[in-house]
């Protein structure tokens, strides 16, 4: 048996069900996806608040991150998944019809589970987003690289190479630039995708790190398969099964006194 | 046994042979035009050889021994060649080449091996390159200039020489003269022949008008006069010297100095003069213009011409085959009708290239071409602007033939880009359109100039659909000049591929013609070696820079 014992106690608890709408960065109202004829996710209903990590855990397969993708409409490259239900960002629901998915990106930026540079320099690459909005200013572009990269925790490391491929990072630097590049635009919400998965364990620690920085200025929503890493850095967690939300609540209580039997199986170590 | 079977080593064995079979037909096919070809430019030596004929009669063959091979008495003998007193089964015979086109009835002559009672290969024979009748061998007698002897024995050949490079100098500069300043003037006073109809056929002819154009040819037709007397000045004076020499008949025969391109002395050269006049020779054939019906001189406005139509068609299939490629890949729906569409363009590739000759020729030189003449160049016709096949005509015909090659391997290098990087784009807030043009496109790059080096790589070497729809024996003026607008796609050209086609097989004189063959075909393996590799260097740069990650 695995013992977890939540770490972060830096935020107090929040009531989930009933939070305020200043505190909710994104509310999830009966989503329902489906790819084909097979259903992925089961009528999901969410708070997720603002300046705060929330986790996404669950056994592989059980849809945490085709959830995460819902919320930036990633999900929208497949052709045949069909969603249902509501996100909302800002009173906003983001599948209606007249949503600007690109603006919506923008809002809400991504990290994928492995480190997907551009096969740019560094600094293109953090400054990426801001080209694609059409600022050239070079000394505006410089201020964002520096704000970026140090957001990162990468400035010191890459300050004096910015112009050298991005190829030529290490694993868990490539991943911090990609969160650099994320960043960079100022999104409200970010969403990681089992980001530290592919990297060795102080790679894993320093973005660990980050994200307690993160939840400072954005909204992090962050899936895992690790438990551990779930403890350590979320607020509250959401426990995920076959589709379904089975138990959302504060990291500390739902790692401690988990209500259903299901997530005191999994994190228990019984299955998954 | 069983075990070596086991082993796998037999596949091994297998596998490399297979290689090893290829690489040997590649490179013996290399080696063999290569040395056919380029052994045409070594110096021969010149035989001096007597032949006493089986009736006693004694003559003298001067000449260089172009080729030999074993005959059977037997198949002479049927040949009407009377041999008498030979036992042996089979007889060595000569070809020589003995040049003197107008003064022999054959430049090339069999000799009976046993026959030759005398060969020598004397220091003083002279080969002299002229610019009609072939070459010329024999003894340098006198070098006349005006009628009077200016060389004596010891002088000989520095005056010789002398002369010879005054004559090339002024042929040179009438001929720069011709081709600019005059084809310029031509060129000048066929467009105000065009301007004078334009403006009669929409019937806005005024006397004003008219009285212009008059005066601009009036102008033009008295600068031609002017430099008509210079091109008859620089005639007159190359037409000064003259060089009398001895050929194999004994006889003395004058040959006008203007005519003479260059003089060799074989016999008397060493080895270091010998590879100095390889290399001159070649850089002839590479840069000179050809003559005498293609047999002869060099075949730059056919290499011009390869090269030309080829850049031309890699400008116009890249963007086509491209654009194609990325809505097959990126926004065509993934139905029944997409992949029949695949098929169809796949397919398209084994067409035989003749096939699309006769298409080029029907649909673009005679439909579009003449529907363009029609509206953009009626004061020309009845003759034909770009209805007539063309450089452009060509260019665009081998882009569709080489197409089906651009579209599979740009797609098959849109399909090579991780998922991952595309999804790190548009989670930037880029559309799909932004993603493709800023790391898609950059990163398929790399496969793009993959296709259009097998694109290159095919249209190079296509000769049959280039006879229906551009490509002619003897083109008079390259497709780019120094005449406004400088290119001119509605020209017809001169390609390798054809060239060697025409030298081979619509020559007046074969034997002549063989070591221009392959000389030809070896240049245009380099052409396309070269253009190839410039695109594999232009390719291997790229995909360092977008070298994709490691999955």
């Amino acid at each position: 048996m695995i013992s977890v014992t939540p770490t972060n106690t830096q935020a107090g608890s929040l009531d989930l069900a009933n939070l305020s709408a200043a505190d909710t960065a994104l509310e999830i109202q009966n989503l329902n996806l489906h790819y084909g004829e097979a259903q992925a996710l089961y009528d999901i209903s969410m708070k997720i608040p603002k300046n705060r990590v929330t986790a996404f855990i669950g056994p592989s397969g059980c849809g945490k991150s085709t959830l995460l993708r819902c919320i930036n409409r990633m999900n929208d490259l497949v052709e045949i998944c069909k969603v249902s239900g509501e996100i909302r960002l800002h009173e906003q629901n983001i599948y209606a019809k007249n949503v600007d998915v690109a603006a919506l990106r923008r809002q809400v930026g991504m990290v994928f589970q492995r480190p997907n540079p551009f096969p740019k320099s560094i600094y293109e690459n953090v400054v990426y987003g801001m080209r694609l909005q059409g600022v050239n200013d070079r000394r505006r572009l410089d201020e964002v690289v520096e704000r970026s990269l140090k957001g990162a925790a990468l400035w010191d490391e890459v300050k004096d190479r910015l112009n050298e491929s991005a190829f030529g990072l290490s694993g868990g630097q490539q991943q911090r630039l990609v969160i650099a590049r994320a960043i960079a635009i100022e999104p409200e919400v970010l969403l990681l995708d089992e980001p530290t998965s592919a990297l060795d364990p102080i790679s894993t620690l320093t973005i660990e790190e980050l994200i307690t920085e993160l939840k400072e200025q954005f909204t992090v929503v962050i899936v895992t398969h690790n438990m551990q890493q779930a403890a350590r850095v979320s607020d509250q967690t959401a426990f995920m099964y076959m589709g379904k939300l089975i138990e959302y609540a504060d990291t500390n209580t739902l790692f401690t006194t988990p209500q259903k039997k299901q997530t005191e199986d999994y994190i228990t170590g019984r299955y998954g | 046994m069983n075990t070596w079977f086991k082993s796998g080593k037999p596949y091994i064995w297998l596998t490399a042979g297979a290689v090893s079979v290829s690489l040997i037909a590649v490179l013996g096919l290399l080696a063999l035009i290569a040395w056919r070809g380029l052994s045409f430019f070594w110096p021969a030596a010149i035989h001096e050889v007597e032949v006493q004929a089986n009736d006693g009669s004694k003559r003298v063959i001067i000449g260089e021994i172009y080729d030999r091979e074993e005959v059977s008495l037997e198949r002479l003998q049927e040949s009407g060649v009377a041999l008498d007193g030979y036992q042996e089964d089979t007889l060595e015979r000569l070809l020589f080449k003995v040049g003197n086109r107008e003064f022999v009835s054959l430049d090339f002559m069999w000799v009976m091996e046993p026959q030759i009672i005398r060969n020598e290969t004397p220091s003083d024979l002279a080969v002299i390159e002229r610019s009609k009748d072939g070459n010329f061998y024999g003894y340098v007698v006198d070098v006349i200039e005006n009628g009077q002897s200016v060389a004596t024995a010891e002088s000989i050949r520095t005056v010789l020489f002398e002369r010879i490079e005054r004559a090339v100098a002024l042929n040179e500069q009438a001929a720069d003269l011709q081709q600019g300043e005059i084809g310029a003037i031509n060129y000048e006073l066929n467009r105000l022949r065009l301007e004078r109809r334009a403006l009669e056929l929409e019937g806005q002819l005024t006397a004003a008008e008219e009285q212009r154009i008059a005066a601009a040819e009036e102008a033009q037709r008295a600068a031609y006069q002017e430099l008509e007397q210079q091109l008859f000045a620089y005639r007159d004076q190359a037409s000064r010297d003259s060089v009398v020499m001895r050929d194999m008949r004994g006889e003395e025969v004058t040959i006008p100095m203007y005519r003479v391109l260059d003089a060799t002395f074989p016999n008397d050269m060493g080895w270091f003069a010998k590879v100095a006049h390889f290399f001159t020779q070649i850089g002839k054939f590479i840069t000179e213009d050809p003559r005498e019906a293609n047999t002869e001189g060099g075949v730059f406005p056919a290499i011009f011409g390869t090269v030309f139509m080829v850049l031309l068609m890699s400008v116009i299939v890249t963007p086509f085959g491209v654009i194609a490629a990325v809505y097959l890949h990126e926004y065509a729906g993934k139905n029944a009708i997409t992949r029949l569409i695949r098929i169809a363009v796949i397919n398209l590739a084994g067409v035989p290239s003749i096939v699309y000759g006769v298409f080029g020729l029907g649909f673009f030189v005679y439909m579009v071409g003449g529907s363009l003449d029609q509206i953009f160049y009626p004061e020309a016709l009845p003759s034909p602007t770009f209805g007539t096949p063309g450089v452009m005509w060509s260019a665009i015909t081998l882009a569709i033939l080489t197409l089906p090659v651009v579209i599979v391997s740009t797609e098959e290098g849109l399909s090579r880009i991780p998922s991952t990087l595309r999804e790190g784009s548009l989670a930037l807030g880029a559309t799909k359109a932004e993603t493709l043009w800023r790391i898609i496109l950059p990163m398929a790059s790399p496969a793009i100039m993959t296709g259009l080096i097998l694109a290159v790589a095919r249209a190079a070497g296509e000769v049959a659909p280039l006879m229906l729809v551009g490509v002619v024996k003897s083109a008079p003026m390259l497709p780019v000049d120094g005449n406004f607008p400088y290119f001119h796609l509605d020209r017809k050209f001169m390609h390798l591929g054809f060239h060697i086609y025409d030298v081979g097989f619509q020559s007046p004189n074969v034997e002549a013609a063989r070591p221009l063959v392959y000389a030809t075909s070896f240049l245009l393996v380099t052409v396309i070696v070269g253009l190839n590799l410039t695109a594999i260097s232009v390719r291997n740069h790229l995909r360092e820079k977008y070298r994709s990650l490691e999955h």
